[in-house]
């Protein structure tokens, strides 16, 4: 276990007018870690992680980096102390190359504007092949590419613009089983650097037990359980997944129908 | 399984296959069967010194006002008030050129002139713009309001100051002045020349006939040549891409969008601007009615150069074909007099159905077929 948390939450509270979408979070997330984020829908997880992201700010809580407070105030803020986020739908444009996208909004050029093609096209080919994915060709359109592959491509630019965490939000939902598996390796491989932490957010208990160091349960926007994989036992992990319901009550209810 | 890998799914082509798959290959084609069926149809009449020279006159035209709504339509926006645009920044300058400039500054020359039409062109653009990116509404209505109200206004304004909505008999500004020459005047005389000592472009006195082509086809080429270069090489054509690809994605990795779009709605308030000037200093006379239909002329020509309507993808390039296509076909009744001058439009039409078809296609093949 590293020493001190690379980003701590303390007691986040957001809310949105009346209605509290996050009641006093806590959360501490490690570098070569993979943290997952557990919860149903409407547990929070989205809040949390636009929180920390720089969309939205706390209402009242505090957000440390590597134990200094910080504030974002914008996404451009999170990014730039280190928080890069991949969204479901991975911020990728079909229609443009790998290289386009990979540099998208932080392109390499000289003084007068231009890009450095070359150089560019090296980067990603580059950074791809170092989570696992050789791009024979970084000028395809990024709509020739399959979703395990889009979600490597969004993971190596948030890793190459010096994310330290990188939030993953639902990597694998919406994808075949081979490229969840794909996925699931990638992530493997960045924890493996050991200088990144993982914040992975998923539905899939079977996929978080698989790759997850620690596991965080919301549910109503509250932490109903956390704690290493090893503190975690298997039944626990269901019943937290639930939100705390029992899954024996449920098999009884579906028998009684 | 062993040692394949999802990246060996991609077939490597030849030079020969990327070149056939070119997004601009239709639209050579079209443009290559325009060329010659034209010159066996006029007898070569079209490409005579004086046909080519005319010929190329319209095709600048187009080329200038389609470029420039080609890449807004990249970057996911329309602008209809291009025509409107024309017909007001030439009223403009002729205005200012007969009855001096405004506040009481004084008599106009071309180049004021210019200078004042360009910033109040460039303003309603940045206006233009900033009213699409900040209602967030779609830019079709916003524009389609900016093509009634900029026509009007221009009309009103003519009625109002000139008591005429048109304005002829201007000194030919061309004699005196370097810019109105730049605007107006001849390019590439040497072509002619050399054509003259070649023993061509002869008139029936066996002078010579032609001395140059007219200077807008300088400024779509630098126009056109900017644009391809802008677009395909430096850091805002990135950005233009991917503002019209999708326009969440780029903002989220930092694209800023609103400027992109804004810029671009005045980049085409500037070619718009240069489409009149060209016009005014050519043949020193303005009205009410110029570069009517220009806008949808532009935006079929930047369709049929393989631009996408839903924004992401496009080419200066093929655009240029387009523009030469159109151009050639819309002037085909000039060397053609059998033919009735209406089925220029039938044939855009048609074109212009078949290149939608065209780059949906391209679309389907770039994105995997959804």
């Amino acid at each position: 276990m590293a020493d001190q948390p690379f980003l701590r939450c303390e007691k986040l509270v957001k809310r949105f007018g009346p209605f509290t979408a996050l009641g006093g979070v806590d959360l501490d997330v490690y570098s070569g870690e993979v943290h997952a984020l557990l919860g149903d829908n409407g547990a929070g997880k989205s809040t949390l992680i636009k929180t920390l992201a720089g969309v939205h700010a706390p209402t009242e809580g505090q957000i440390y980096i590597e134990g200094a407070p910080v504030t974002f105030r914008t996404p451009r803020d999170a990014s730039n102390a280190g928080i890069g986020t991949v969204y479901q739908d991975l911020a990728v444009n079909p229609l443009m190359s790998v290289t386009r996208n990979f540099f998208m909004g932080r392109e390499l050029t000289n003084s007068f504007g231009v890009l450095n093609m070359k150089q560019m096209d090296e980067i990603t080919h580059d950074e791809m092949l170092k989570i696992g994915i050789d791009i024979s060709d970084p000028s395809q359109a990024v709509g020739t590419m399959s979703g395990g592959q889009r979600q490597t491509l969004a993971i190596a630019r948030a890793i190459h613009f010096g994310a330290k965490v990188l939030i993953l939000d639902e990597p694998t939902s919406a994808l075949g089983q081979k490229q969840q598996m794909e996925v699931l390796k990638t992530m493997m491989r960045v924890r493996a650097r050991g200088d990144i932490a993982i914040i992975f957010i998923t539905h899939n208990e079977i996929h978080s037990k698989l790759v997850a160091d620690r596991m965080t349960f919301l549910a109503l926007g509250q932490v109903i359980g956390s704690g290493t994989k090893a503190e975690l036992e298997g039944e626990d992990i269901r019943r937290l997944m639930a939100g705390g319901a029992e899954m024996a009550d449920l098999e009884q209810e579906l028998a009684a129908i | 399984m062993s040692g394949r890998s999802e990246s060996d799914r991609l077939k490597q082509e030849t030079r020969l296959q990327r070149l056939v798959r070119r997004p601009e290959i239709g639209t050579f084609v079209v443009m290559v069967i325009i060329i010659v069926a034209l010159a066996f149809f006029s007898s070569g009449k079209a490409y005579n010194a004086l046909g080519l020279k005319n010929n190329i006159a319209i095709i600048a035209q187009y080329g200038i006002i389609a470029t420039g709504a080609a890449l807004l339509m990249i970057s996911g926006e329309f602008d209809l008030s291009i025509g409107s645009m024309i017909g007001f920044a030439g009223m403009s300058m002729a205005m200012m050129l007969k009855w001096g400039l405004p506040f009481g500054l004084g008599e106009a020359t071309p180049i004021t002139a210019f200078i004042f039409t360009m910033a109040m062109t460039l303003a309603l653009g940045w206006l233009i713009g900033t009213i699409v990116v900040r209602s967030g509404l779609s830019s079709f209505i916003v524009t389609l309001a900016f093509l009634f109200f900029l026509r009007g206004a221009t009309e009103v304004a003519y009625r109002y100051i000139n008591k005429s909505t048109q304005i002829s008999g201007l000194p030919d500004y061309k004699q005196n002045s370097w810019f109105a020459e730049m605007m107006g005047g001849e390019v590439f005389g040497w072509f002619y020349d050399v054509w003259f000592m070649l023993g061509g472009n002869l008139n029936r006195r066996g002078e010579q006939w032609v001395t140059g082509f007219d200077a807008r086809f300088l400024w779509w080429i630098i126009i056109a040549a900017a644009a391809y270069f802008i677009l395909s090489r430096t850091r805002i054509g990135n950005w233009i891409f991917a503002t019209g690809d999708n326009k969440e994605s780029a903002r989220a990795n930092g694209v800023p969008v609103n400027a992109v779009k804004v810029g671009l709605f005045m980049f085409t308030a500037f070619c718009a601007t240069m489409f009149a000037a060209c016009q005014v200093f050519d043949t020193n006379t303005s009205d009410a009615a110029k570069g009517n239909l220009m806008e949808l002329y532009a935006i079929a020509i930047a369709v049929v150069g393989g631009t996408l309507m839903t924004g992401g993808f496009g080419s200066v390039l093929g655009v240029a074909f387009g523009a030469v296509t159109v151009g050639l076909v819309a002037n085909a009744v000039f060397f053609i007099p059998q033919i009735d001058g209406s089925w220029f439009r039938v044939f855009l039409g048609g074109i212009l159905l078949a290149a939608v078809f065209a780059n949906e296609r391209i679309r389907k093949r770039i994105t995997g077929g959804i």
